[in-house]
């Protein structure tokens, strides 16, 4: 596998969304390139920064909202 | 129909409710455990809270109502997240004209990650420093700035962690139409980044020293 090859399957690798070979072939280009390390670093970090990104609770009101909307339509 | 409650909670809305069905259905609270991860999938699509509660809350009185249809032993937060998607999606076509439509220039995918991590001047350790460097504000802004189907994908795959095959049960599209819309919003995604993290690093008094 080539550093464009790797690319190319980068983020199916990171989504674990590969089969067991192609994932294996991943790992072994990148145990020997570098570069590509980079690549998967800078691609793991965007994942991380969008899921710290989007880590808000809902307003505790909304709750009671849901219960009392959902007791309201269940009593006719 | 009744063979799959999934997809009939969405589209016969004005059928008769079946009477409970032992094996069907789920409590409140099992129901709630999810109401963080739909509200903030909500503020996403919404891009602001009372629209976002209003969403969760229609999401919530749908699940309800079709109860018995959802077979107890499937997935309730997938469940859940079809029919939030469904909701925000009959939203979208209502009240707005985003496009997926949008262009994308011909850079290579490789020549964009140079640019990020050669010239961004981003290293080995570029992960943390890059965590330091870039604000959850400015992240949601470019997240938000994504257009929705791009931006609907990218928040079920990094934020919630559904499966390429979850969602595209979840929006009812070909798993390729999933994986294309995750690549483009991403790269758009990457491209603000690289843009993003070279300031953000090089800044005197940045965090990258």
């Amino acid at each position: 596998m080539n550093c464009a090859e790797m690319i190319r399957l980068l983020e199916q690798f990171v989504d674990r969304e590969l089969s067991s070979t192609e994932a294996f072939e991943v790992q072994a280009h990148l145990d020997n390139c570098p570069c590509c390390v980079d690549i998967f670093h800078f691609e793991t970090a965007m994942r991380r920064l969008v899921r710290r990104a989007c880590s808000e609770s809902a307003p505790p009101s909304l709750r009671d909202r849901i219960l009392s909307g959902l007791h309201t339509e269940s009593d006719p | 129909m009744r063979n799959n409650p999934n997809g009939a909670a969405l589209t016969a809305s004005d059928e008769p409710l079946p009477g409970p069905v032992s094996g069907f259905g789920f409590s409140d609270g099992e129901a709630l455990e999810h109401l963080d991860a739909l509200y903030r999938t909500a503020l996403r699509l919404t891009r602001n809270p009372a629209d976002a509660e209003d969403l969760v809350q229609e999401t919530y009185l749908r699940a309800f109502r079709f109860r018995d249809r959802f077979a107890a032993n499937s997935n309730l937060r997938a469940w859940l997240f079809k029919i939030l998607s469904n909701a925000a999606i009959s939203r979208f076509r209502h009240t707005s004209h985003e496009s997926a439509d949008t262009s994308l220039d011909d850079m290579p995918e490789a020549d964009l990650y140079s640019r990020a991590v050669a010239d961004g001047g981003l290293e080995m350790s570029a992960e943390d420093e890059l965590l330091s460097a870039v604000l959850d504000v400015d992240v949601r802004r470019a997240l938000e700035e994504l257009p929705e189907p791009f931006r609907l994908a990218v928040v079920l795959s990094d934020v919630e962690g559904f499966s390429y095959k979850e969602i595209a049960d979840m929006l009812d599209v070909p798993l390729g139409t999933v994986m294309s819309r995750l690549f483009r919003g991403r790269r758009i995604l990457r491209r603000w980044l690289a843009e993003e993290a070279r300031p953000a690093l090089t800044r005197p008094g940045g965090t990258a020293a």
